[in-house]
Parts: C-alpha cells; structure tokens; sequence
C-alpha cells in the first residue's frame, strides 16, 4: 500500500470526523448509545426540535450513561456537553454532588410520576420498572414474589451491579424490599441465578437464546417484542413486593453556554410532543398523560412503585453492592 | 577497529529494536501518569468497594494456568493430526480455527451457547431422541471450555506452521529409519513447536488472566472472576482513578513476572518458515487418532463458529445490509483494521529482526517483555489514558480517535505478532546470519534477500491476525466512539442493546466471514508474493 493511499484514507476519516456543525445555536447532548442510535429516540427529538428552534441538537452518545457522565468529569471546563441526559435516578444524587450541573428552570408540576422524585438540577424524562421477563410459553407458573422465585427451581439471568444500572437497580429492588435482611434473600436466590453478565444486553441475549427462564429487565420489554416483533410470547412477572422504579433524568452543565436554549429544550422534552416519542423508542414510560401505544395496555402494573431516596442511595449503594457480592463468595 | 557492513547492521537492528522497546514502555508509562494526575481531583466521596484482591489472583491464576495446559495440549493435538492428514477443505478448517481468537471474545461465547446451552443444538438433538441435556456451561467449566476454544484454535493454527516447515530432508530420512509415530513426534514435531510454545503459552495465560466478559458470563456467578473487573468497577463505579492504575500496576507485574520465566527459555530453534510440500502420512492406529482429533475439534471448534454464522443469516441479512450505517461501520473497521494490520507487522519485524540479534538470552527476554505488556493493561484503563492523554495534548478526541485505534490495536496484536514471526526469524538468522556478514549485507538488503522470501506465510498471517483483531476491538472504541464514528463490534453491541439481537447477529457473522477471507487469502498471497522474488 502506498503512502499516499494511507494518508488519503486517514484524512478521509479525519474530515468524517471533523465535520460537526459549529452553529452559534447548538446544544450538545451526552446521553447513552441506545438512545442515541438511529432506533432511539435521539433522530426524531432531534428532527422535531429542530423544526421549532432555528438550531442544531447534537446527540453524542456514550457507551452508558455513567460512562457520559464520567466524560463530563474527565474533561472538566474542557467539555463541550451542554446537557447530559439518560443518567438514571440512582446516581442522580453523585452526579449531583460533582457541582458540574446548574440549577434549571423548568416547570415540572404537569410531570406524571408514580413516585414522589424531585431535584433543582435533573429533569426526569421517561421512567420504568425493573422486573423479570419471561416466556409464557416456556414458563406456565411463574413466580408472584421474590419468595416464591427462591422457593422455585427457575433459572435467572442478572446483571453486575458494578458495571450495569439494572444488576445496580435488583440491589435497589431487594434493599427497598427487604432492608437489613436483603444479604439473606441474596444468599437464598443464589441457587436460582445461573449468571451475572457485564450489562443488559448480554444477559436478554442469553435469556433470548433461552438459557435462562428469566431475566432482569424492565416492565416494558414485553412491549418491544409485541410491537416491533409482533411477538406475544413475552411478558414480565408482576411481584406482591412492589418494582423498583428507574428514573431517566437530564441535568444542564454549569459550563454549557447555551443554558438558555437548553432549558428550552427540557421543557419540550417533558411536552406531549416529545413525551408521544418515548415509549416506542426508548420503550419506557413517558412523563406526560400522552396516550400510549397499542401493545403497552397489556403490560402489567406494578401496584406498589419503590424507589430510594437519592441521598440514601448514593451513600451506600456501594456498601450494598458488596453486601449482594459477598452472598456469593 | 574495523567494523564490517555487516556487524553495523546486526547493531542497528539491536538499536531499532532498544527504540521501539523503550518507546513503547514510556508510551505506557504516559497513559498510567496521565490517569494519575487526574485521578487526584476526584476524592471519591462513596465508599469504595473492597476487594479481596489476594483471593481474585489466586482464582485467576488457576484459571489461567489450566486454561494455556488445555489450550497448549488442544492446539499440539490439532496440529499433529492436521500437518498429517490431507483432505478437501484442508485450508478453509485451518482459517476457520484462527477466526476464534480474533473474533470479539463474546460473539464466541454466544455462539458456544448456540452449541452447548441449554436450549442450544446438542440439547435439540437429544430431546428429539428423548434424551435430557444436563451439562452446564456455567462455572469454571464453562469458563475453561470458551478459553480452551478461543485459545486452543489459535494455538493449533501457529503450532501447524511450525509442523509444516519441518524440511523434507529431515522428513525422509525420519521415514528411511522408520520412526514410529511417537518417536516421530518426539525427534521432530516436538523440535519444530517447543521454540513456539513459550511465546504461545505467555499469550494465553495472559489472556486467560484479564479475560473478563467470558469470565463474568460464563462464571455462573462473581465468585469467578479476575481481577479485571476489580479495575472496571474502580474506574466507571467509584470513579477511583489512581486505585485503577494501582490495581493495574499489580495485574501488570504479576503478569510480566509470571510470563518471564517462558520468555528467557525461549532458545529452542524452530525452522524456518518455508512451507515444504512433503508429505508423510502414516497409516493405523495413529491415522485413526488423528482423525478422531480432527473430528472433536472441528466438532468443537467449528461448531459456535458455524452457529454464529447461521444465526446470523436467519437474522435478516438483506436488512442490516441495506443501511448505511452498516457500510459506514464496515468502512471505519476495513480501515482502521488495514492500517493498524501494516502498522503490527512494522514493529513486528523490527522487534523480531533486533531481538535476534541478541545473543544474550536475558536481555533479549527483558527487551521482549513491553511487547506483551499491552496484553495486561484493562482495555478499560487502556483507553482512559489515551482519552486523557488526548485532551493534554489539547486534540479533539472526535480528531484522535481513528489514530488512538490504530496504535492501540498494533499494540495489543504485537504479541501476537512477534509469536508468529520470532521463531522464524531467530533461525533464519541463526542459519544465515554469519553468511549475511560475511556478504557484509546492509539492513535493508539482507531483509530483502534473506528474510523476506523465507517468511512470506508468516507475514501474511501475521497481516490477517492484527486486521482480526482490530476488526474485533470492543474494549478501545468504548470511550472514543460516535455516531459518525463507530465500528462493527461496537454497532453490534449497540443493537444488542436495543433488543436489535437480530442486526447484532448479523454483523457477528459478517466480522467472522471477514476474518475468514483474510486468513483464508493474506497467508496464501504473501507466500506467492514473497516466492517468486526469491
């Protein structure tokens, strides 16, 4: 190869890369990469605020949402991020106390919420329930409870607390639930769990391959698989204990120098417009009282939503992540 | 006094060699203090979670030292039964066994499950002849088994170029004296691979230790697991930076010390790499074994792989192939993977060339030992530190991106790289290196006349296996990828994320079929290319 062809080809990806608008008006937006892909929600907020704002919206994603966040932290006055969007409620309180994000302005008293969660700096945009998923073909009899799933034989696939928000979000689940005892509900679900994967995406895919009865996931898979697959074989367990709620929110950064415009973009965020979006991108609830779409009337209903306070959370998540890794050495 | 052509060549090969060793280390060095220093401004104000790092490298060691006996045993057993046996295919098996190593480590662990789950095909076959499936591929077994498949293979497809490159000289005289096959694998088959063996086995033991996806999946829970995920957690968890780079340091000076012992014994000579054409078969019982050998292994081995492509073809091609951002990932990854393949061989041959003109074997295992080093750092803290050291360098990280992949893909294949070539070119300059001084050849010449007609095969190999690699790099992209910058595994591990299993799928057999082609051709092309200058 010669090496005018290696200098073609790196200039060729360079320019590829380069090539970001640099308008005045612009608003960049860290978020995680499935939000950010071209199933997600990002093309159509994108396309739609666009239309209104005379303005360009850059979604960047990022391997996760922690992972954005961490970038934000690395690059400090460096970054260029004027919103981070899709951290989850529970490690809203850390990224709190970072004082890289400003206080918005957004109204949020029309925000339909089934738990009581409120901050000066994150504005949540969607929510759902972590659950088991199951097959109801392969799995007739499924468990109602955390004590019925240790009292059964089925097999279970969960995430690492450590490096996936959902493995973080079961830790939650059992703590909210169980308080001191969760170490001993740990230990007693141990026979049932057949593995612990790094993220989300490797567990469903073995729950998919049908090498575990049920996966951690959310309330709202099944409607994936009814609407984009026109699949009804999947559907969640509902527990007596209550779900454990999962919050998505976004917060401006101190350093954006839009904060204006970005404000003006969460509160659209949060309007019927945008909100009519979610559900069959983000395959979560939406935070308005936008009708939902077909296929999410089946879903079930959790009756009681848990969740922790943010404070409470960020103090000892890591205490109990190692309270749930030491049941299992 | 007096210094010939030849000695100044033999020196500035030692020199080269001294640079890019030394360069590489500080390089590293960088990546670790640029961590560091920012690591300080976060004080992390959650608990950290403690790790009993004294259990986590015992279970790492002994996971990875069965891991290289198994993989060693499984790669000198292929190689045995493939250099004896010929059959329509030969080559098509021979490629496919080197895809394993190269593909993303947890594309093979899916398509193991294909095979071996519980729901997968053997479990299919049994039920439908009313037999229950009660193997788990969860837990240490589990663990070995994908470690074994992904290791095993590789191993046997550079343990085969050894075999092959045994002379035909030394073949027929073994066949007039009518060696039995036991003695025939002692006497020769065992000389051509030990050379290879050291450099091989570091590599896997090394790979077994920071393996962490597989582990963690595959594990059946966390009490099996490495440390690498310690270092995970530390960096995207507790955000404790300097802990990150303390626990790599640890994994890091475990590794090199652990490895150095197979470096410095390192002195058996193998042959050089000509391909002779000979061919010896030997009939009864040891035929019959090899045959049972190849079937297990191609039953093993090529079975997750096959599962993989066929569950990419039920996935849909014609809908993955049909978006743009498909051909734009294939693009970066063609790209980004030819580069850092050209780039891999480079170093290789530089580093390959200077070691063996060192006659000290110490010295030369101190030298070699950076090369691995790459090996062991957590692609995690790997491209943290390039990240960081790109905003001190005051560069986009949009704009270094394509030149971070590149050189931390080299880097990360040299080992490799220089496991495939050093044999080779320690015994071409074992043979010919007095010859080349006394001809008083000059660097440059004595690479044109000597080693480069003798080790085409290996350089292509070499080429396939850094491109594969590239192809399959998850860990770096993670930190530096885009929209507008995103390469195959990581669009696959998107689409897992979305439910898309389907597109995920697809594109595994698409990068597979890639590295197929490539192993298939590069080795067969390069040996042509090199030949008929000769």
């Amino acid at each position: 190869m010669s090496f005018r062809f290696l200098i073609f080809i790196l200039t060729s990806l360079f320019l590829n890369l380069s090539a970001k608008a640099q308008d005045a008006a612009s608003l960049n937006i860290y978020t995680y990469d499935s939000f950010a892909s071209e199933w997600g929600p990002a093309p159509l907020l994108k396309e739609k605020f666009e239309k209104t704002c005379n303005c360009t919206i850059n979604f960047i994603p990022n391997n996760s949402s922690i992972g954005a966040l961490r970038k934000i932290q690395l690059d400090g006055e460096r970054s260029d991020a004027d919103i981070l969007l899709g951290i989850d409620s529970s490690i809203a309180a850390e990224a709190k106390a970072s004082g890289l994000f400003a206080k918005h302005n957004v109204d949020l008293s029309n925000i339909k919420l089934p738990a009581n969660w409120k901050s000066d700096s994150f504005v949540p945009f969607d929510y759902g329930y972590f659950a088991f998923v199951y097959n109801k073909e392969k799995l007739p009899n499924p468990p109602a409870s955390f004590e019925d799933l240790i009292a059964s034989n089925i097999k279970i696939v969960i995430q690492d607390p450590r490096s996936s928000t959902t493995g973080l979000g079961l830790v939650l689940w059992l703590k909210s639930v169980y308080g001191e005892s969760a170490n001993k509900i740990w230990q007693q679900l141990k026979p049932n769990i057949i593995t612990i994967t790094k993220g989300w995406s490797e567990s469903y895919n073995l729950f998919l391959k049908g090498e575990a009865d049920m996966v951690l996931s959310y309330t709202t898979s099944p409607a994936y698989h009814l609407i984009a697959e026109q699949d009804n074989r999947f559907t969640a367990a509902s527990f007596l204990e209550g779900h454990y709620m999962q919050i998505e929110v976004a917060g401006i950064l101190q350093a954006s120098k839009n904060k204006q415009l970005a404000n003006e973009f969460l509160s659209w965020l949060i309007s019927d417009e945008a909100q009519i979006i979610i559900p069959t991108s983000n395959w979560m609830y939406p935070v308005a009282d936008v009708e939902l779409p077909m296929g999410f009337e089946g879903l079930i209903q959790p009756k009681n939503a848990l969740i922790l306070v943010d404070d409470l959370v960020q103090k000892n998540s890591n205490i109990w992540i190692e309270e749930m890794l030491s049941a299992f050495n | 006094m007096l210094l010939t052509k030849g000695i100044i060549a033999s020196q500035k090969r030692k020199i080269i060699m001294l640079i890019i060793a030394l360069s590489i280390s500080a390089f590293m060095t960088l990546l670790f203090f640029s961590i560091i220093n920012v690591g300080n401004i976060f004080a992390s104000n959650t608990a950290v979670i403690k790790i009993d790092i004294l259990q986590l490298i015992l279970m790492s060691l002994m996971q990875a030292s069965l891991t290289t006996i198994l993989s060693l045993s499984a790669g000198i057993a292929i190689a045995w039964a493939l250099n004896r046996l010929e059959f329509f295919g030969k080559n098509l098996v021979v490629s496919l066994f080197a895809t394993a190593i190269v593909a993303p480590a947890m594309v093979v662990a899916f398509g193991l499950i294909s095979v071996w789950g519980r729901a997968g095909w053997i479990a299919q076959l049994l039920e439908f002849f009313g037999l229950s499936w009660n193997f788990s591929i969860f837990g240490l077994g589990g663990i070995l088994f994908a470690h074994t498949i992904l290791n095993g293979a590789f191993a046997a497809h550079i343990l085969l170029a050894r075999v092959d490159a045994i002379p035909a000289r030394k073949l027929k005289s073994a066949q007039s004296l009518a060696l039995t096959p036991f003695k025939r694998f002692i006497l020769l088959d065992w000389a051509a691979i030990s050379g290879a063996l050291p450099a091989l086995g570091s590599i896997i033991f090394l790979l077994a230790f920071t393996s962490f996806p597989i582990v963690l999946m595959l594990g059946g829970g966390v009490a099996n697991q490495t440390l690498e995920v310690a270092i995970y957690s530390a960096v995207r968890l507790s955000f404790d930076l300097d802990l990150a780079v303390k626990l790599s340091v640890i994994q890091l000076v475990l590794c090199m010390i652990i490895i150095f012992p197979a470096i410095i014994s390192n002195s058996n000579l193998a042959n050089a790499g000509v391909n002779y054409s000979y061919k010896w078969q030997q009939k009864g019982l040891a035929q019959f074994t090899q045959i049972i050998i190849l079937v297990l292994a191609v039953f093993a081995f090529a079975l997750p792989l096959l599962a993989i492509l066929i569950d990419g073809i039920a996935g849909g091609i014609l809908d993955t192939l049909s978006r743009p951002s498909f051909w734009q990932a294939s693009f970066t990854s063609i790209s980004i993977g030819s580069l850092s393949a050209i780039l891999t061989l480079i170093l290789a041959v530089l580093i390959a060339t200077g070691r063996a003109a060192f006659s000290n074997g110490i010295l030369k295992a101190i030298l070699g030992l950076p090369v691995f080093a790459y090996l062991v750092i957590p692609a995690v803290v790997l491209s943290l530190g390039f990240y960081l050291l790109s905003n001190k360098l005051d560069i986009a990280t949009s704009t270094s991106a394509p030149f971070v992949l590149i050189i931390a893909n080299s880097l990360l294949a040299l080992p490799f790289a220089i496991a495939i070539l050093a044999p080779a070119i320690e015994t071409i300059n074992y043979r010919y290196d007095k010859l080349s001084r006394s001809l008083n050849l000059s660097s440059l010449m004595r690479w044109r006349i000597v080693e480069w007609p003798l080790i085409g095969r290996e350089i292509g190999i070499v080429l396939a296996l850094a491109f594969c690699f590239s192809l399959g790099d998850l860990g770096i992209i993670s930190l530096f990828g885009t929209n507008e910058f995103t390469t195959l595994p990581y669009a696959m591990y998107q689409s897992l994320g979305v439910y898309r299993s389907n597109d995920a799928a697809v594109i595994a057999a698409f990068m597979l079929i890639l590295c197929l082609m490539v192993f298939w051709f590069l080795p067969v092309i390069f040996r042509k290319i090199s030949n008929a200058k000769n």
